[in-house]
């Protein structure tokens, strides 16, 4: 299987991939706390966007609401946890459910009654608001007073009820990322992955060709959902506390397609390389900000417009495709 | 190849046993220093939420003058920009502890102060949170998170007991009251909260009619009409600013003066309804965490803000983050360490009466709650905000009923 995954892969581009795992196995032995939370947050942002990126990057179908895939997913398990004892990882099963569920929901409705292009973003934008206002009146979850998860004591890491420290919490995002990176990758050169791309370049060429559009974008909808319900989970768990206000506003759904849209849309790498360059400068300009003694609020979100802006006007395809064709990375892995 | 072994001097010895002594016994000396205490203040700066992010800030930045006049020890701010988000929040927290900070402050919202705390405990660095009112946030077990705020219970309770207070000293009570609030997340909790509150408090009043409208309304001439004529002593109100001076200004459109304004929330009793409504602003009674006039440090606090930011009034954001360095100076005065264990006894034992807000003074319990500090009764008075209740904070008696809106020149 591996061997399989691996064709067709450029030894370049493998060793890119050895070098890059190795580096962030390593990276909890050279980096302090805060950059350890950094890194969580980027492979945080790389692992929804990766999730996203199945929905739009394979089958096109733009969402803008995938903040209702968290929300669900963290909101799920933390209630499992904090009201019946049952742990995130049994928790997540009932999450990647009721996800899958919702996003069915969605793509029925959008897909049966031709629901696409902008009208599909703004469907999806909808209920994930719809998801705020209810979670916001809803007493089992505390309604807007929050959901608070109790808090570990770190004497020891608890792998089973994710309680520990910033450490196992890297590994666990880290672990995901990279299975959402394999997964992505089988499921782009499975049949189904062909088929997305058929529908993603021309929908009704696709059907002419006989593909079933219908269930092949709902299978991308249902599948884009589930994976996105565990970052929701680790969310949840690591920081601790929900708020529907939070969790589900549109910013999220923003903050999520922030990666792949500057990475490049539809690659693999893309969703990565681009919570590093957003996340990862942004953090870095304000480590320099404050070595000159600058103490700027709302630089961070002034350097994300910028990036956009740059992005949109001088790398259309976003930053890793031209990457990759410059150091010849292209064949194989996206 | 000749080897001459060579003895170091006895002055080389003496000079190289100094170095070693110095160099082991400077973990020591850097604890017992007494350079200034270097306080991480982490306040959502950028953001939905900068705007009040940026007025605690002023609380920050006049805390280092009257600090230094009260003989408090010098504090180093690092500031940190939580971007209103707890994301944010807590790699802000992490940078800051990283970079040195000692103690923490911040993080005025439930969410991200959480965030914060969770960092804090684990690193064993004291919190002092200046504005969160999430009880849970102290329910954790926590040993380095000290709240000096009411949390939200606290202040329901005590909006209702400085009603009574309010009542009992014009010897009158509204007999109904219309209620309306926003629906959004605050409106609708303050609502679930006040509906759960007040059957404890025998109130005098019952609630004639309930009306949730839109925070972004841009019109409310429905709700005000369904309002006025429900024919209500009083209105009860849940608001934020904008829709506060939209409530007012058809109140006076639809030529509707209420008894009384009874604001459990924002919005009334802020500077900009009272710079834009003028003489329209008297008379609304905000039920707020808020600062004792009469207490000798808030003529300071008072006098410091008008003479840096003239024409701001004292509010709660300056009070609390003000008092949450005033909780770090203290500990660390006494503590005479910056070790954050020392810090956070120092804390655990605080007993601070010379202080800003309304209470007994600070002083935390077991779980880290300041269980001293009281809310206050405000009203606006010819662009200023005087206190009514309780009584011990007040300085000034109630103006009751308002003045009818038409009244005013």
């Amino acid at each position: 299987m591996i061997s399989r995954m691996c064709n067709g892969v450029p030894p370049r581009t493998m060793a890119l991939l050895g070098a890059l795992l190795a580096a962030f196995l390593a990276a909890p032995w050279v980096a302090n706390d805060y950059l350890l939370t950094v890194l969580i947050f980027i492979l945080y942002l790389a692992y929804t966007g990766q999730a996203w990126n199945i929905m739009m990057g394979f089958a096109g179908q733009f969402s803008l609401g995938h903040a209702i895939y968290v929300g669900l997913g963290a909101y799920v398990a933390a209630l499992l946890f904090t009201r019946f004892g049952i742990g995130p990882w049994i928790g997540l099963l009932a999450a990647i459910a009721v996800a899958a569920a919702c996003g069915a929901i969605i793509g029925f409705l959008a897909f049966r009654f031709n629901v696409a292009g902008v009208y599909f973003a703004i469907l999806t934008i909808a209920f994930a608001e719809f998801a705020r206002l209810g979670f916001d009146h809803l007493d089992v979850v505390n309604a807007s007073a929050g959901l608070f998860l109790p808090v570990a004591q770190y004497a020891h890491n608890d792998l089973w009820r994710l309680r520990g420290d910033p450490t196992m919490f890297y590994y666990v995002i880290l672990a995901a990322t990279v299975a959402a990176f394999i997964l992505c990758r089988m499921l782009l050169h499975s049949r189904m992955g062909y088929f997305w791309l058929a529908i993603r370049e021309d929908e009704q060429a696709a059907r002419a060709a006989g593909i079933d559009t219908f269930r092949y974008k709902m299978y991308a909808v249902m599948i884009s959902a589930a994976v996105t319900s565990f970052g929701g989970v680790f969310y949840a768990f690591f920081y601790n506390n929900l708020f529907p206000e939070q969790v589900f506003n549109i910013s999220n759904s923003v903050e999520i397609i922030l990666g792949p849209v500057i990475g490049g849309i539809g690659t693999l790498f893309g969703p990565i390389l681009g919570a590093f360059v957003l996340t990862g400068l942004a953090e870095s300009l304000n480590s320099v900000l404050a070595a000159f003694g600058l103490d700027l609020p709302g630089a961070k979100q002034v350097f994300y417009g910028v990036c956009l802006l740059l992005v949109v006007v001088a790398l259309p395809e976003g930053v890793w495709p031209p990457l990759a064709r410059r150091f010849g990375l292209k064949r194989g892995v996206q | 190849m000749a080897y001459i072994r060579t003895l170091p001097s006895r002055r080389r010895l003496l000079a190289g046993a100094a170095a070693i002594v110095t160099t082991a016994a400077a973990p020591v000396v850097l604890r017992a220093q007494s350079g200034p205490l270097k306080v991480g203040v982490l306040l959502p700066r950028s953001g939905f939420e900068a705007g009040i992010g940026q007025d605690c800030q002023r609380g920050v930045e006049l805390a280092p003058a009257i600090f230094k006049s009260m003989g408090l020890p010098e504090l180093s701010i690092m500031n940190g920009d939580t971007e209103s988000n707890v994301e944010a929040a807590r790699t802000r927290a992490e940078n800051l502890i990283n970079d040195g900070a000692q103690l923490l402050v911040g993080a005025f919202d439930s969410g991200q102060t959480t965030a914060v705390a969770q960092v804090a405990e684990q690193k064993g660095i004291p919190l002092v949170i200046n504005i969160a009112a999430a009880p849970q946030i102290t329910e954790q077990g926590y040993k380095f998170v000290f709240r000096n705020f009411p949390t939200a219970a606290m202040i329901l309770g005590d909006a209702f007991a400085n009603q009574k207070e309010v009542f009992a000293t014009v010897g009158a009570a509204p007999k109904t009251v219309v209620f309306m609030h926003v629906n959004d997340t605050f409106g609708t909790a303050m609502a679930k909260g006040i509906g759960a509150v007040m059957p404890k408090f025998n109130m005098p009043y019952t609630i004639a009619q309930e009306i949730a409208y839109d925070p972004a309304a841009r019109d409310l001439s429905v709700e005000v009409a369904k309002a006025k004529a429900s024919n209500a002593d009083a209105l009860l109100v849940v608001s934020r600013l904008n829709d506060a001076m939209l409530l007012t200004r058809e109140m006076v459109k639809q030529r509707w003066t209420p008894k009384a304004i009874l604001s459990m929330g924002p919005g009334w009793y802020e500077d900009q309804y009272l710079k834009t409504l003028g003489k329209l602003s008297d008379g609304p009674l905000s039920f707020v965490p808020w600062y004792d006039p009469n207490k000798k440090l808030s003529k300071v606090l008072e006098a410091a803000l008008a003479k840096k930011y003239p024409g701001i009034n004292l509010n709660t954001n300056h009070v609390f983050t003000f008092e949450a360095l005033l909780v770090a100076a203290d500990a660390y005065k006494r503590a005479g360490s910056t070790d954050p264990k020392a810090l956070a006894d120092a804390i655990r034992t605080t007993n601070i009466t010379d202080n800003v807000s309304i209470g007994a003074g600070i002083q935390f319990d077991a779980k880290g709650q300041n269980d001293k500090v009281k809310d206050g009764a405000v009203q606006n008075r010819g662009g200023k905000l005087v206190v009514l209740a309780p009584q011990a904070a007040a300085d000034a008696k109630p103006e009751w009923p308002m003045k009818p809106y038409q009244d005013r020149v």
